[in-house]
């Protein structure tokens, strides 16, 4: 469904990766690891088109992203990035509006939206009334309103209070069911690992791995990468706090 | 039914209302004329060679304003933002005390030396118009800064006689604009008009510019309209009535706190709201001393501020 090709990424004067290859399929859900300032971010919006990249491609079904218009990207992308400005004071309600008016949702899809993540009560509330988690809630419902087959997730669990984050998780994987691609930021090891299929790790020095989640959630992989001890793998992945104490 | 959910509801309410000031600002004056029936040759010549099209002149001007300042403070993100902003009225008002300086008898040539003013203005803005929005933003700022410099120095040249009209013209003047009433009022539909198009791209505009293109929005295309009518709209109400402060920034804001965020309420209701503001303004501001006038720009301010401060008080607490 997805083709990356050869894609060599920038922030500013600075080169963050080079030559990304791969493809995803829909249902699949990738999640891209790495210290920060590897370019997590920047390549979740180069996939968007919301970054330019220096030399590549990236393909949706086969066609270029760049041959794309706005509003075509718009039907095909869902992209959740930091939280908007609060300004001018919309309401949730008008924040989600705003993200099915770009495709074909309806009132009922909103309100289905805002119960997902339990934000009926607030609907009605200006979104600088509410609290980040809050915030972020709106945006991960803004995201699912759209109904899009590809989702691109910037740290979703991003201020979400544990039961938030167990939800949005599900949600993720329910997406996934659905058949759409979900490609995700994440911090969290164990996020990472009760969701992915695949892992892109980016270790912030212009080195890129690919590969399937069990594989890529090692200690013997990822502690050299972020700097950290770690023990165990998969789902039991966890940084060795102990060893700090001692340290200090 | 809800007027935030439907502001097509506004425009009977603010037609009426707008009808009800111009009627009133028309009879409004040293004597009370009744403008239905204004009586003898002096009273009728008073109501509609003075002050009717002096009312179409104050309600174009002030809905030229706030609509150019709804569309600066979503350009710029930033709700502080008004027409003036990016230095406009500063060029403009070189140009004009510039052509004073130089022609002093003919009063015409000041409103001709501010519209060159304000695209000269524009036209250095536009060059800024491709960086991010902080930049272009600090770019206004200093612009403004250094036609302000100019503006000093030309008025420290000039004879005591041309400072006090530059100053008249600096803090606005309804009284004997340039361009006449219903031309105004045509430039005011033609912005509405072209703001209620734009309204669902501005509201998505809200949401900052990463998000607005992720909809669908072409970003640098919207970014380069909204220059070009805010700047030109502003041209034209600084060419039609000097500068007058507080009506573009003031108003977009009520207009948010009474009716919602989107663009589609936020345009129509300070289209209508600026208008009727600066009629109110200037039929005060002919009223309080009369027979001298007041500059109007102070009385704006003056009504503005503390009406502005008193809702942001109440939506807070």
């Amino acid at each position: 469904m997805m083709q990356i090709q050869q894609l060599s990424l920038s922030r500013g004067d600075k080169r963050l990766f080079a030559e990304l290859s791969m493809q995803a399929k829909a249902g699949e859900v990738v999640v891209i690891l790495g210290p920060n300032g590897a370019g997590k971010s920047t390549l979740l919006l180069a996939l968007a088109g919301l970054h330019a990249a220096d030399s590549g491609d990236v393909r949706y079904h086969g066609t270029s992203m760049a041959a794309c218009s706005k509003h075509e990207l718009a039907q095909l992308i869902a992209w959740q990035g930091e939280l908007p400005p609060t300004e001018f004071g919309l309401t949730v309600r008008q924040r989600l509006e705003l993200a099915a008016n770009a495709t074909s949702a309806t009132a009922a899809d909103i309100d289905v939206a805002l119960t997902h993540m339990q934000l009926q009560a607030l609907a009605g509330r200006s979104l600088g009334a509410l609290s980040s988690g809050e915030r972020q809630r709106a945006e991960i419902a803004a995201v699912m309103v759209r109904d899009c087959p590809v989702l691109l997730l910037d740290e979703p669990t991003a201020h979400l209070d544990m039961r938030h984050q167990v939800d949005c998780l599900k949600l993720i994987r329910r997406e996934a069911r659905h058949g759409r691609l979900v490609f995700s930021v994440l911090h969290d090891l164990q996020h990472a690992a009760a969701v992915a299929d695949t892992v892109v790790l980016l270790d912030g020095k212009g080195g890129i791995c690919v590969g399937k989640a069990l594989e890529m959630l090692t200690a013997e992989r990822l502690a050299p990468v972020f700097g950290v001890s770690l023990q165990g793998s998969g789902r039991d992945l966890r940084p060795l706090y102990r060893e700090y104490d001692e340290e200090a | 039914m809800n007027i935030r959910e439907n502001p097509w509801l506004l425009l009977p309410v603010l037609l009426a209302a707008s009808l009800l000031v111009g009627g009133l600002a028309l009879g409004m004056g040293e004597h009370w004329i009744n403008p239905l029936s204004p009586g003898d040759d002096m009273a009728s010549r008073i109501v509609w060679e003075l002050r009717w099209p002096r009312i179409l002149t104050a309600f174009a001007v002030g809905g030229l304003l706030a609509l150019a300042g709804a569309w600066f403070q979503v350009l710029l993100g930033n709700p502080l933002a008004e027409p003036y902003v990016l230095g406009v009225a500063g060029s403009a008002a070189v140009g004009a005390i510039s052509a004073m300086a130089l022609f002093p008898d003919a009063a015409w040539v000041m409103s001709i030396g501010a519209f060159i003013g304000a695209w000269v203005g524009i036209a250095v803005v536009l060059a800024f118009a491709h960086l991010g929005t902080a930049r272009l933003l600090l770019a206004g700022v200093v612009l403004a800064a250094f036609w302000g410099a100019v503006l000093m120095l030309l008025i420290a040249l000039l004879p005591e006689r041309g400072v006090v009209r530059a100053y008249a013209w600096m803090m606005g003047d309804l009284s004997n604009s340039l361009l006449p009433g219903w031309s105004l009022l045509l430039a005011w539909a033609v912005a509405l008009a072209c703001g209620l198009l734009l309204s669902l791209s501005l509201d998505k505009l809200l949401l900052g510019e990463k998000h607005a293109e992720a909809l669908g929005v072409d970003v640098y295309r919207l970014r380069r309209q909204l220059l070009l009518l805010a700047s030109a709209v502003t041209a034209i109400a600084v060419t039609a009535a000097g500068t007058i402060g507080f009506v573009g920034l003031v108003v977009p804001h009520l207009m948010r706190l009474l009716f919602g965020s989107l663009h589609r309420s936020v345009l129509i209701a300070s289209a209508f709201g600026g208008g009727l503001l600066l009629i109110m303004a200037d039929s005060a501001a002919r009223m309080v001393i009369a027979p001298a006038e007041l500059p109007v720009g102070v009385l704006t301010a003056m009504i503005g501020v503390p009406v502005f401060l008193w809702l942001l008080l109440r939506r807070t607490s």
